[in-house]
């Protein structure tokens, strides 16, 4: 699936982002599958707003976004969903779990989502284990340190089948060891799909072997 | 594991203000019983009415005529029925065979069997036989017959004996007394006279008139008033429905009266019919409500979990999941209504059906093909509003 972006300019930033020179924001950018593309951004610059364009969340811009040589506003809500179940997957900065939800039940509805399990649940509480977040899966989402939720996010982004992943700051509340533990089966679950991935973050990093690197 | 509607159960919950929710199906049911309480009591009245098994008679028989008004009563044309009057009639529905009453137009005097010095003017009708509801071997007159057959209508019997005999201090007399007994009859006009002997040979329930057989008054007719048509002034006409309110209505509009008693049947159907409407009516709008609360119902929950539902579409739910998933909430819950009420409904039936049994009045145990199509149409409806309101809500980008 290939993403292509034409002279994207989110409106409520139009101002900002003309004054600057970006290396997204009003330019002609493909992101072609399989790449792993960081994108490095200070703060204010939209880089939330980039993966909600991406993700197709928001609609605030001016310009477009091709999936596929279609662009967004072209599908609709059921081949919207169908691509979110199958296609592109994300993690966002404000994680977003059902608070009356355990956090395996937040797990678990991503991975029976499409009518069959994605993975079994041993597969699930061994990624589980690796984010060391075992012990809270029976607890409510409610309950969890942003840390613990940041993980569960993350674990819930991988339990579908997917061909890019959207990261917006993923591991901002992770210590050292966790990041490079949650980095480790990032990039083992999009090596085994093939799939690329969208990073977004505010400093440079060396979690990943990115493939292409933009500045916001 | 868990399916992904019982984790959607935890995340939407339908549940919200469960005494509305409640309030809404228990409306729903008694709106659909009051639906079907109106189908069944049409059809129950209906079934006592013309299933053949109610019936004593197959048909029964009125005699018609206008109305005398002062305004007319002085004009025997005026108070004739027309050619077109006669032929609209008849291509009535409920008018299954029709004959003219014919008058005599001729004079009529009758005389007992002995001299008593007394005599009484008279006047004749006659009816085609198929009408006349005493069947008799004497009732047959051909010309050159010196006897003359008569029907005599039974309340004229009545009011003698029980009037007339009782004031003058005469013998009451039986039937047989009255058939045993020879009158002369002496028919008359301006051109001659001729005498018969008249014999009762039946009395009528049906037609109020003194009948003699048609061939006598044909023959009579046209030998004493040869240039004259008789004119239709009464007629007769068999129905198999005497409270039928098309015909009751039909008479009313064209100014035709009738003997009345038969029609009562008539006004008691139609204060049915208007009881009827208006059970039917209540439980029309009492419907409408509960599908009004229905939608709002179903809006209140998507308004409610707003949030949720926007967050299960952001992380790839499908809207025809959600539906799924909503119509799931509402669906059998209605369906089960439905059921309940079809089931009261059958008992209240098999229970005025073993009323009436005992009466010897007929009507079928089971509720009719209207009520189930009626519940049928009714859940149908529901599903309607119910999967276009989640429709509208959720498929909303």
């Amino acid at each position: 699936m290939q993403i292509s972006l034409h002279q994207l300019v989110p409106i409520p930033l139009k101002e900002k982002v003309l004054q600057q020179t970006s290396g997204i924001w009003n330019q002609a950018v493909t992101f072609t599958p399989g790449q792993w593309v960081k994108i490095k951004a200070p703060s204010g610059t939209g880089k939330t707003t980039l993966i909600h364009y991406l993700y197709n969340t928001r609609y605030d811009y001016t310009g477009d976004i091709h999936i596929d040589q279609k662009p967004w506003p072209a599908y609709n809500p059921t081949e919207l969903a169908n691509i979110r179940q199958s296609q592109v997957s994300v993690i966002f900065q404000d994680l977003r779990l059902f608070d009356q939800l355990t956090a395996l039940e937040n797990i678990e509805l991503k991975n029976i989502m499409q009518g069959q399990a994605y993975y079994s649940r041993e597969k699930i509480e061994d990624m589980a284990a690796q984010l060391q977040v075992t012990h809270i899966l029976q607890q409510s989402a409610a309950t969890l340190s942003y840390g613990e939720r940041q993980r569960i996010a993350i674990i819930r982004a991988l339990v579908q089948p997917f061909s890019w992943l959207m990261m917006d700051e993923p591991f901002s509340h992770l210590d050292e060891n966790n990041t490079r533990r949650a980095a480790k089966l990032i990039a083992e679950e999009c090596t085994a799909r093939k799939a690329g991935f969208i990073l977004t973050d505010l400093d440079d990093d060396t979690h990943f072997p990115y493939t292409a690197h933009y500045q916001l | 594991m868990q399916t992904f509607y019982s984790l959607l159960k935890k995340i939407i919950r339908a549940g919200i203000g469960r005494a509305r929710y409640w309030m809404a199906y228990i409306g729903l049911g008694v709106a659909m019983l009051l639906i079907f309480i109106a189908i069944q009591v049409h059809s129950n009245f209906n079934q006592l009415l013309h299933k053949p098994e109610n019936k004593n008679e197959s048909a029964d028989f009125l005699v018609i005529n206008k109305t005398i008004t002062n305004a007319n009563s002085r004009n025997v044309e005026k108070n004739a029925f027309t050619q077109s009057e006669l032929d609209d009639l008849q291509k009535q529905p409920f008018v299954e065979s029709f004959g003219y009453m014919t008058p005599s137009q001729f004079k009529v005097q009758a005389y007992p069997p002995v001299d008593l010095q007394f005599s009484t003017a008279m006047f004749f009708e006659a009816v085609p036989d198929t009408f006349i509801d005493v069947k008799n071997d004497e009732w047959k007159w051909a010309v050159g017959d010196r006897a003359l057959p008569i029907v005599l209508p039974n309340s004229m019997l009545n009011m003698y004996n029980f009037g007339f005999a009782l004031s003058q201090n005469l013998p009451q007399i039986s039937q047989e007394t009255v058939s045993a007994l020879p009158i002369r009859i002496v028919i008359y006009n301006d051109f001659g006279q001729e005498e018969f002997v008249g014999r009762i040979v039946g009395f009528s329930d049906r037609i109020s008139s003194i009948l003699v057989p048609q061939s006598f008054m044909n023959w009579a007719n046209k030998k004493y008033a040869p240039g004259l048509q008789p004119t239709a002034s009464r007629i007769i006409i068999k129905t198999k429905d005497p409270g039928d309110p098309k015909l009751v209505s039909y008479l009313e509009d064209h100014g035709f009266s009738t003997d009345n008693d038969k029609l009562k049947d008539s006004r008691l159907r139609m204060i049915v019919q208007i009881i009827v409407s208006v059970i039917g009516f209540f439980g029309l709008v009492l419907l409408l409500f509960a599908v009004l609360v229905f939608s709002m119902f179903i809006q209140l929950i998507i308004a409610a979990c707003k949030k949720e539902i926007n967050l299960l579409v952001t992380l790839g739910t499908k809207p025809s999941q959600l539906k799924r998933y909503l119509m799931r909430q509402f669906v059998p819950m209605y369906v089960l209504i439905g059921v309940i009420t079809l089931v009261v409904i059958s008992g209240i039936q098999y229970f005025v059906y073993t009323l009436l049994l005992k009466q010897h009045l007929f009507v079928s145990p089971l509720p009719g093909l209207y009520t189930w199509l009626a519940a049928a149409a009714i859940l149908l409806l529901l599903y309607i509003v119910n999967s276009s309101t989640i429709r509208k809500y959720i498929y909303k980008p």
